[in-house]
């Protein structure tokens, strides 16, 4: 077997605890001893795919101090079309319309963001010194530029913009010139030291970026900064280029896209002092829009092989796997198991439950992420029941209600708004030690037993918000003290048992259930939560175990353990944000422990520079 | 050396123990607030933190073997109708500390 000496040339560090997790790091890999674990620390740089602007156009501008999550573009050019005077709004996922620009122009320049942009200069029919203000839903006029230009540059905010370079027009001729906005008015700055259209750009007034464009005769890959003042030539970027995007700060910046004498894809990073070649745009192309930082950058529209309407997302993060954890949480105030639960890690909700042997209760508690506080009693007192929906809209079903002797199970329904419970109509089938998951207007009831030891049942019944409906065909696993999560067309059951225990999981798609893959442990009284494709099984017992499993909705694996063995206790949240609250170790415990998920990334935005 | 640190602490909920500690040192929560911890200088530093009285671990199996004998007890106080029913209701076992 080939070795990791052998491949890397070097031997795993054995570490105490982890190394800095910042750039200078990245590609190591090393033991830590005291949690025994292999870590590795990888950077990922790439471009991903976003949505489509609505509309194709070059030639664009944008809020260059946007984010990757609220950008902004707004005029342009279509071939065919001519100018545009259309205003897109980005939101992480797709493009929405804005209020129009209030003229038709091409080659303007963008500063401020998609709630506070500036768009000044560009091309109409002729040049203009045209400022414009947009505050997230019109444009305004602004003060005019002392200059009319095309081909200009900008960078800063809305009310404290820069904008150099551009050309004058007729005859076309090229400027240093460079213009500071205050919200109000344009005042020159000290010029470029050449002159420059059509560059990329970053950071603020008092401290901009230029880098690349077309100067005195052809691309240049000159780099200069502002400090409010002046301008200082810094290191060129490896590739010169005109038109191209760029995104960041002044010593933290991305530049992406534009034309060398063809459409490029090239990527650089800037730290300050030098550029540095990264991952490369999917769809090369020139003119398009930049907004973003230098580890969150977006890219939008531009001339490529085609008029483009594509937007790509550049994000640069930090792997470094770290297991998932259960962590301690505030304790419920009554000690219970056989409980109800619903809602996530940071609002959840427990209800009913066994305080001791055949204690029942009918106290609700709901946790902030902290702590728990009492709130509205169930009208029925009763134990091993199930539960749905949120913290204020959930919903509480079946379960036992003994003493008095009962010798079925309960059918009652009840209803929580996040203060009160109101009885509704009830199960079609009495059980109790069911699962349950889904919502409150749409849950899903399954499995249980009708007797308390008795035969468990395979039903499952569907609740539309008002009523409960029989599914024909039940469970492949009749069983009861199992563990359900999900919705009601997408649910997952897992573990619980007759006697005997099983593993068994099967996920339900509505109208019926497949066998899946098995827990690794054959489980019952366990707790649960998730969904169909990403569950989280642990504890149970007996013998009472602290066990955990995560599933990945195709098989399961096993997590490290909560610290506290238990059974028959409850689950809300999801396979990264679980929580777990009371059960029995015996006795009866209030205890609540939550889950974090498996660490997977750090944004390189918060790591320190090497 | 011995692999686990025995002692008792009062859990008081939130920031008891945290995912950082689970991932760097052994932590096992038992009946009668013994814990069992990695035997390690974080193990240690932790019970210390958590104002944990440090036991034997024949010290803190007494403590577990006393609340399990109790709520076997409390099992067998029961009426005989609530007894034996598996899944349900059953006499607690014995608890082995690692």
């Amino acid at each position: 077997m080939t070795t990791y000496n052998q491949l890397a040339g070097l031997r795993v560090n054995y570490l105490g605890s982890d190394p800095t997790l910042n750039t200078g790091n990245e590609g190591q890999v090393w033991y830590n001893s005291t949690s025994g674990t292999l870590k590795s620390l990888v950077q990922i740089k790439a471009w991903s795919a976003g949505g489509n602007m609505t509309t194709a156009r070059g030639d664009l501008a944008s809020a260059v101090s946007g984010t990757q999550t609220a950008g902004l573009g707004f005029g342009g050019y279509t071939p065919g079309t001519g100018n545009r005077n259309l205003t897109e709004e980005y939101s992480g996922y797709t493009w929405a319309a804005g209020g129009n620009f209030p003229a038709s122009v091409r080659s303007l320049a963008g500063a401020g963001t998609q709630t506070a942009g500036l768009g000044f200069g560009g091309f109409t029919t002729t040049t203009t010194n045209v400022t414009q203000e947009y505050d997230g839903t019109s444009w305004a006029a602004g003060g005019n530029m002392s200059t009319a230009r095309f081909q200009i540059i900008g960078c800063g905010t809305q009310t404290a913009g820069l904008g150099f370079g551009g050309a004058t027009y007729p005859p076309t001729t090229k400027t240093a010139l460079t213009e500071k906005y205050d919200g109000t008015s344009w005042t020159a700055g000290g010029n470029l030291s050449s002159v420059r259209v059509l560059a990329g750009s970053a950071g603020t007034q008092t401290a901009g970026l230029s880098f690349g464009g077309n100067s005195v005769s052809d691309n240049t890959n000159a780099t200069e900064s502002y400090n409010g003042t002046s301008w200082t030539t810094k290191a060129n970027l490896n590739t010169g280029r005109r038109t191209l995007a760029g995104a960041g700060i002044q010593t933290s910046a991305l530049a992406f896209g534009g034309l060398t004498t063809v459409n490029s894809n090239a990527t650089e990073e800037y730290d300050g002092s030098v550029w540095v070649t990264s991952t490369n745009l999917t769809t090369a192309r020139e003119t398009l829009g930049g907004a973003g930082t230098r580890a969150a950058a977006l890219a939008f529209g531009g001339y490529g092989t085609v008029t483009s309407n594509a937007t790509e997302e550049f994000n640069s993060t930090i792997f470094s796997p770290a297991t998932g954890a259960w962590a301690s949480g505030g304790s419920l105030s009554t000690a219970r198991r056989a409980l109800g639960g619903a809602g996530t890690q940071t609002a959840s909700l427990a209800f009913g439950g066994d305080t001791s042997s055949d204690v029942k209760t009918n106290v609700t508690e709901k946790y902030d992420g902290t702590s728990w506080t009492t709130s509205g009693n169930m009208n029925t007192s009763r134990y091993f029941l199930a539960g749905a929906g949120t913290q204020t809209a959930a919903l509480g079903f079946g379960g036992y209600t003994y003493p008095p002797l009962n010798p079925s199970g309960s059918t009652a329904t009840e209803s929580f708004n996040g203060s009160t419970w109101t009885s509704v109509n009830s199960m079609n089938t009495s059980r109790l030690q069911l699962a349950g998951c889904g919502t409150q207007t749409a849950a899903l009831g399954f499995g249980g037993s009708t007797s308390p030891g008795i035969t468990p049942t395979a039903a499952t019944e569907l609740w539309n918000g008002t009523s409960w409906t029989s599914n024909p065909t039940g469970l492949n696993t009749a069983r009861r003290l199992l563990a359900g999560c999900g919705i009601q067309t997408a649910a997952l059951a897992f573990g619980g048992g007759g006697p005997p225990n099983t593993a068994a999981t099967e996920s339900f798609n509505g109208s019926t259930w497949t066998s899946v893959s098995s827990l690794n442990t054959a489980v019952i009284q366990l707790g649960g939560c998730g969904t169909q494709t990403a569950a989280l099984s642990f504890g149970g017992g007996p013998p009472i175990t602290a066990a955990t499993e995560q599933y990945n909705g195709t098989s399961w694996t096993s997590a490290p353990p909560m610290a506290t063995a238990r059974a028959n206790l409850g689950g809300a949240g999801t396979q990264t944000a679980g929580l777990a609250f009371g059960g029995t170790t015996p006795p009866s415990t209030a205890v609540t422990e939550e889950w974090s998920g498996p660490q997977t990334t750090a944004t390189a935005s918060t790591l320190t520079t090497s | 050396m011995a692999l686990f640190i025995y002692g008792t602490a009062i859990n008081t909920g939130k920031g008891f123990f945290t995912a950082e500690d689970r991932r760097n040192f052994f932590l096992r929560g038992y009946p009668g607030n013994v814990w069992v911890v990695g035997n390690s200088e974080k193990g240690a530093l932790w019970l210390a933190e958590k104002n944990g009285v440090e036991k034997t671990k024949a010290e803190a199996q007494a403590i577990v073997d006393a609340e399990v004998t109790a709520a076997q007890a409390a099992y067998d106080a029961l009426p005989e109708d609530q007894k034996n029913r598996p899944g349900f209701n059953q006499r607690p076992t014995a608890i082995t500390l690692p």
